[in-house]
């Protein structure tokens, strides 16, 4: 098993990058989701949005790895819950593969906060567990996983948002 | 990294190919009542149910067909006052 986390804080109000935070997908820095749909979405008797969504990824592991795993499937398919808290300012994220189970395990937590000293950024924490199972490869395994996530984190966290933020702010109306 | 690969934020595609046109549609209303509506504290009427169930009765079928292993979910669609517990 394997943990990775990390922090990043923007330098936007959180309103405005939980904005950009709903809207990531697609985006050219992770072309891996091809597919991203909406299963279910309520808002609580606490005025939260619970928002259930399955993304299509394309791993892009490589054929080695593939090999390994003994699959050929490159096409996984991730479940996320995300809990939008607009009084508390939290959004959190929590997602988990739901195909490729026999082989591995990657839950992801993602929670953006208004930074504590300063209500003009945002901190951003995101923290990765990744088992791969029942191989003997599999510490090897896990650590080409974590840093694949923790590639794709950074240019996730921060220049996606960046891309998307000064659009944000514009009116809906023209984007 | 040009504005318009932003401006298409919505232009993201269904796990079903035949309902994407219904969920950028869908996508579109949401956003803007998340940015308009929900963030501010307005808790007024969604606006965008019977887009969500069109698009639902589209997504749920492709999972059938696909066979997208999701457990523990009713799909209930869009609602208020849902009980805190999810699946």
């Amino acid at each position: 098993m394997r943990v990775w986390s990390s922090e990043h804080v923007f330098g936007h109000p959180w309103d405005t990058v939980i904005k950009a935070a709903m809207r990531k997908y697609p985006n050219p820095m992770n072309p891996s989701v091809v597919g991203v749909d909406v299963l279910e979405r309520s808002v609580d008797s606490r005025g939260r949005l619970h928002s259930h969504r399955l993304l299509s990824t394309e791993w892009g592991l490589p054929g080695l790895v593939r090999a390994i795993l003994g699959t050929s499937r490159t096409l996984t398919y991730i479940r996320e819950h995300s809990i939008v808290d607009p009084v508390g300012k939290k959004m959190e994220l929590c997602s988990t593969n739901i195909t490729l189970t026999n082989w591995v395990s990657v839950s992801e937590r993602l929670v953006y906060t208004p930074h504590p000293e300063d209500p003009g950024r945002t901190v951003l924490t995101q923290e990765a567990v990744i088992t791969v199972k029942g191989i003997s490869l599999g510490s090897y395994l896990e650590s080409l996983m974590a840093n694949t996530i923790s590639s794709n984190a950074k240019k996730m966290g921060k220049e996606i948002l960046q891309i998307y933020l000064p659009n944000i702010t514009k009116p809906l109306t023209q984007q | 990294m040009t504005s318009e690969s932003a401006a298409t934020a919505d232009a993201m595609n269904s796990v079903g190919e035949a309902c994407t046109d219904m969920k950028r549609e869908y996508d579109q209303c949401f956003n803007r009542w998340f940015a308009e509506k929900f963030l501010k504290g307005d808790c007024s009427g969604d606006p965008c149910t019977d887009l969500f169930k069109r698009y639902q009765q589209c997504v749920q079928k492709a999972i059938k067909e696909k066979e997208i292993p999701i457990e523990g979910l009713e799909f209930m669609g869009h609602g208020k006052e849902k009980p805190e517990s999810s699946s």
